[in-house]
């Protein structure tokens, strides 16, 4: 029936409007829920989320030692060339030559923090850090050594 | 007690003291005119304000919070740079009618602030035809959006004013209607004899339901003539960048904006005088402490406290609902504004033939 | 010479000039403008006599109305922007002539005619609620006859229009192949 149809048309669309304003009634008596981060005012508060992906960065535990056997998987896995190992070789005390790097070379600049290194890593050397304050003066700074001076790999990491 | 009418009073009683009759009549235009403007101004900065706050709020954001506590400052601060800009004109605009037309949209907002009674007995001119005035001076806004559409030589400027135009001239319709319900029930198109007539109790709760429905279609309809979201067509930003004022610059861009908020705050002040009673007190029946109390808090507070509840109402749809398209727009108005107002008018004529009105 | 008779003429003056103004220009657009303004000008005369009703039903009816749907024609047709060709000068001498004429005739009939008297007797009052008793009394001097036939006249129009705007279903469906055929046959 025309009538009917029509009186519930309407019925339905204001209820429909007034469950939207409903809503925005409850965000706009609950100031508990505003969610805007006032960045500078809070930086010693800030916490940003796990997932978040800064830049690439090496965990070092407390002996200085990493988890990279310098396997290059992560530079062959980067899209655009970020990465760059320069890889020597240790004397073990056996007197076998051992596989290390010596630099991790990595370009914030060119890095599209894509995380495909981190997925192609084998010994979880490197991961993402939840940082984003990387403004410098000169470009040059954005290109980091990620291993620590004078860090080894750790031992039974092959 | 410091009341606006008492002021109003000694002021008048002074100056016909100390001048001849045309003297003071025309002191009291300029000081009526200078106040009007000076409340331009606080309400342009308040209501701009407002928005942001509310819209802020509503999408659990802070708001502008740098410019003075809790960014109180932000809009004088927009007002000092809106003024220090160039304001352009196109090479190829009419320039006459380009220049003149922010002027025809203030000057109408400014000529509908007339009959509104702000407190009680303090009023700028208490016209027979009140209601009437304001929805034919209303009408006339129009005109000053076409003019800014065509004289900019723009397309989309051309095709938001067509909008805003299509838009005005149907809701007027049912906005009139709404109007028209209380005129019904009151019997006079008198602001203050409307505002009497609600001294015991204001029409929104004496007139039952239809009177509630006329409320609803009269805040929709004003919604929709003073162009804001969802029915802003008209300067829809995603389709037509700015619509009718996309030329406009500087000074010339501020009196459009400055317009649209006045435009807001004059129609819920109507819409308070109607259906809220104006600057009459809330009084409950037969609480007499409780309707004792009430008295006390001046009439134009209550006034103020009304046309804002409305105003924040008028927000509060802006930042809820999406906007409409020029179809759904249309249909909404022919189709479901308009038959409902109509059938609502008649039942309103009935209850106020039959006396079943409180 | 007080303040209400220097209202008055300066009032006529806008009205004058807007109206000679809106005959003169060049610019469609601009004299639709210029007509609205002289229409404003009327409404104010209105209110400067006190018939408030009637200045308000001027505005929602001339420039509410009719100049917004004037403009909207204008909008629509086009070359809105462009300059007009000045009328021939035929056009324009009898065009001179027309107002003159009219001019002289209302001038004759207000000198000459005895009942525009410039004090009415009878007293005023058009209070809202006299002009609707009047509008629909059935008593001599109501105004119920011209109301309803006006009314009818209308209910016709609202009729006509949406007669106009519901084509049948049918008639729609049969235009889409034709259309489509001429553009093809245009190809």
């Amino acid at each position: 029936m025309f009538l009917k149809d029509y009186i519930s048309e309407v019925y339905n669309g204001v209820s429909s409007l007034l469950k939207g304003m409903r809503k925005t009634g409850y965000y706009f008596t609950h100031s508990k829920e505003i969610i805007t981060e006032q960045y500078p005012d809070n930086r010693a508060t800030l916490k940003l989320a796990d997932r978040f992906k800064g830049e690439v960065v090496m965990p070092h535990d407390e002996n200085n030692e990493h988890t990279c056997t310098g396997c290059t998987a992560c530079e062959l896995a980067c899209p655009n060339g970020t990465i760059k190992i320069i890889t020597k070789f240790d004397i073990t005390p056996e007197g076998k030559k051992k596989k290390a790097i010596d630099a991790f070379i990595y370009r914030l600049e060119m890095c599209t923090l894509c995380n495909l290194c981190v997925a192609a890593c084998p010994s979880d050397a490197i991961k993402m850090a939840p940082n984003f304050e990387h403004s410098v003066f000169d470009r040059s700074k954005l290109t980091k050594i990620l291993n620590n001076p004078g860090s080894k790999i750790k031992e039974g990491i092959e | 007690m410091l009341s606006l009418e008492s002021i109003t009073k000694t002021t008048q009683d002074w100056l016909f003291a100390k001048f001849s009759p045309q003297i003071a009549l025309t002191i009291e235009c300029v000081i009526v005119i200078l106040l009007a403007i000076t409340l331009f101004a606080v309400l342009g900065l308040v209501l701009v304000l407002l928005e942001r706050k509310v819209a802020a709020r509503i999408q659990i954001r802070l708001g502008p919070n740098r410019v003075g506590p809790g960014g109180i400052f932000q809009t004088a601060a927009d007002t000092l740079k809106l003024i220090m800009k160039e304001g352009l004109t196109p090479d190829a605009a009419d320039k006459f009618l380009f220049n003149l037309a922010p002027f025809i949209v203030m000057m109408v907002a400014m000529l509908l602030l007339a009959p509104i009674a702000f407190a009680k007995n303090f009023q700028i001119w208490d016209i027979n035809i009140g209601v009437l005035y304001i929805s034919s001076v209303s009408s006339l806004s129009v005109i000053g959006i076409l003019m800014a559409g065509w004289a900019s030589n723009n397309k989309y400027s051309l095709l938001g004013a067509m909008r805003s135009g299509a838009q005005i001239v149907s809701y007027e319709l049912s906005a009139g209607f709404a109007v028209l319900t209380i005129v019904v029930l009151t019997g006079s198109l008198q602001i203050s004899d409307i505002v009497a007539a609600q001294e015991n109790g204001w029409w929104l709760f004496k007139g039952h339901i239809p009177v509630i429905i006329a409320f609803v279609l009269y805040i929709i309809a004003v919604t929709a003539e003073t162009n804001r979201a969802p029915f802003d067509l008209a300067e829809a930003e995603s389709e037509l960048t700015a619509g009718f004022h996309t030329e406009y610059s500087g000074m010339k861009f501020a009196l459009f904006f400055l317009a649209e908020y006045i435009n807001i705050f004059i129609v819920c002040a109507i819409g308070a005088t109607l259906f809220l009673g104006g600057w009459m007190p809330l009084h409950i029946g037969h609480w007499e402490n409780f309707n004792h109390v009430m008295d006390y808090i001046p009439s134009s507070v209550w006034f103020m406290v009304k046309t804002f509840f409305l105003i924040f109402l008028i927000m509060w749809f802006r930042w809820t609902f999406p906007r409409l398209r020029v179809d759904q727009l249309l249909n909404l108005e022919w189709k479901y504004l308009l038959p409902i107002s109509l059938f609502n008018l008649l039942l309103v004529t009935v209850i106020a033939i039959m006396g079943w009105y409180f | 010479m007080n303040i209400s008779s220097i209202l008055f003429y300066a009032i006529s003056a806008l009205i004058l000039g807007a109206g000679i103004l809106a005959v003169t220009s060049v610019k469609i657009f601009r004299a639709a403008i210029w007509l609205l303004f002289s229409l404003i000008g009327i409404a104010a005369l209105y209110f400067w006599m006190q018939v408030e009703f009637i200045a308000a039903i001027q505005i929602v009816v001339y420039v509410g109305g009719i100049v917004v749907l004037i403009i909207f024609s204008i909008f629509l047709t086009q070359h809105s922007g462009k300059e007009m060709n000045s009328p021939a000068r035929s056009k324009k001498i009898f065009s001179a002539l027309a107002a003159l004429f009219g001019t002289a005739f209302v001038h004759n009939l207000i000198v000459h005619y005895e009942g525009f008297a410039f004090n009415s007797a009878k007293p005023f009052n058009p209070s809202v609620a006299e002009i609707g008793t009047q509008m629909l009394s059935t008593t001599s001097y109501g105004f119920i006859l011209p109301f309803e036939v006006v009314s009818m006249l209308l209910l016709a129009a609202m009729v006509g229009c949406i007669v106009i705007a519901m084509r049948p279903a049918n008639t729609i469906n049969s235009e889409i192949p034709n259309s489509t055929t001429l553009v093809n046959n245009k190809d």
